[in-house]
Formats: C-alpha cells, sequence, structure tokens
C-alpha cells in the first residue's frame, strides 16, 4: 500500500508535506481535507473549519492539546478518514481523532502518529517524495 | 478489518461500487484544487482571514466555514469534490499542535 502526498504551496507560499484524504461529515459525506504530515504530533487534529461543516458531534478530550502557542480549546470526535493508495484503492481509518474550535489556531488539519504509526512515512524534500507506505509494498535505503 | 491501534481501526476499501464512486469524487477535487493552485497568489492575497470554498473550479468567499461551504454546495450541489479552507489572518512561522 503506498498512498502518495506531495509538497503543498500553503497560503503563505512555504511548501509543506500534505496527503490529501476525505473525512465522513455526521451526515454521511465524504470531504475533502488536507492533512499535515507531521511526524512530530501525538495525534491527529482537524481544523475548526473542518469540525464546523461536518458538523461531527464533539466530546470532552481526555489529554488537551499544547504547543509553542499554549493551549489550545481541543475536542474528541468520531469518524473515518479515507486515503487513496497509488492504485486507486482505498484505505479508511476510523476512530476518535482531535479538533480544535479556533480557526486561527489551526488552519491545515495534521496526520499525527495515532494514524502514522501504521506506516512507514517518508517525508523527503530533496527528492520530492511525500508518502506512507504499508505492507505489501516497503522501502529500502540505498548507500552511495 | 484489521485493529492497528487501542483507538483506530484500518480498513481496506473492497467495494466496488464505493470504490468507483470515491475515485470520482477524487477527480472532482483533483479539477478543485488544480484551479486553486492556479489562481493562488490572487486568492491567497485578497481573502486573509476569510474562509474560502472551491467548488466547480470556483471561489466562494464567507466569513465562517459554514457559509462558504453552503455556497460552493448551492451553486454546485454535483460537486462533492468541493473543499472548504481558513486563510490565516497573518503570515507566520508555523509549528503544529501535540498532544500536552
Amino acid at each position: 500500500m503506498y498512498i502518495a502526498g506531495e509538497w503543498h504551496p500553503c497560503d503563505d507560499g512555504v511548501l509543506r508535506p500534505v496527503v490529501r484524504a476525505e473525512v465522513l461529515s455526521s451526515e454521511g459525506h465524504w470531504v475533502h481535507h488536507e492533512f499535515l504530515l507531521d511526524v512530530g504530533a501525538d495525534r491527529t487534529v482537524l481544523t475548526a473549519a473542518a469540525l464546523r461543516i461536518l458538523e461531527l458531534q464533539a466530546v470532552n478530550l481526555e489529554d488537551g492539546l499544547a504547543g509553542i502557542g499554549g493551549s489550545s480549546e481541543a475536542v474528541g470526535v468520531e469518524s473515518k478518514i479515507r486515503f487513496t493508495d497509488d492504485r486507486g484503492g482505498k484505505v479508511i481509518v476510523q476512530g476518535q481523532f482531535a479538533a480544535v474550535r479556533d480557526l486561527e489556531s489551526l488552519d491545515i488539519c495534521v496526520l499525527g502518529r495515532d494514524v502514522t504509526n501504521n506506516f512507514g512515512v517518508i517525508v523527503d524534500r530533496p527528492g520530492d517524495r511525500v508518502c506512507m507506505i504499508a505492507q505489501p509494498d516497503r522501502y529500502s535505503i540505498v548507500r552511495g | 478489518m484489521v485493529d492497528c491501534d487501542a483507538r483506530l481501526i484500518i480498513e481496506v476499501v473492497d467495494d466496488v461500487d464505493a470504490l468507483a464512486k470515491a475515485r470520482e469524487q477524487r477527480e472532482k477535487s483533483n479539477r478543485n484544487i488544480a484551479w486553486l493552485k492556479a489562481h493562488a497568489h490572487e486568492v491567497y492575497s485578497h481573502h486573509r482571514g476569510k474562509c474560502i470554498c472551491i467548488a466547480g473550479e470556483k471561489l466562494f468567499v464567507a466569513d465562517t466555514p459554514e457559509a462558504a461551504y453552503a455556497l460552493g454546495r448551492t451553486m454546485f450541489p454535483e460537486d462533492d469534490g468541493l473543499f472548504v479552507r481558513y486563510i490565516p489572518i497573518k503570515k507566520v512561522a508555523r509549528i503544529y499542535v501535540y498532544r500536552g
């Protein structure tokens, strides 16, 4: 399984590693979102914009969210995230994800290690590659 | 279905109809993303602090994500590849969240 991402030009012109996916709304619609592939983030977090248009039921989050800017008001939501592999197949990750309530605190959804721990993750700027890999696919490193 | 994490379940979709529908939706979102990339400078420089929706390869701007989403869905109800994004007011270096 090979899920390709890309170095995506964000609103500030900076290229960031992004994987595209769809998130299931409370009405049963799959809605497109981009996820920052953040190997340092402990968990997956939806933006406030995503939370609001998906109309997901929010529950208290046992563990809060914090970063350099301090704590963010966050909630938990049950949903599904659907990824596309390079052969057109679909993979769905289901569970509880975090979401922030403030639009300014997060402008792109974050794909954290709760999801990425199930994949090999490549974020390679010089090689212009962003991807998540799982069995039966694999990667190798060739030393020069 | 494989339980890969205490809280998450990963499932590979094998329903042919669901796959076909999902691929069609992805093609539509591809077109909307390509449109935004082609108009990125214009969109991002004029609509900071706003919510945008790209649907039918057209731009809709509103103060809230719900309003932007509603505009896109109303004007292009057949486009399930639409998406909504909030454009931050300021361009700043970003470090994203972790669990505390």
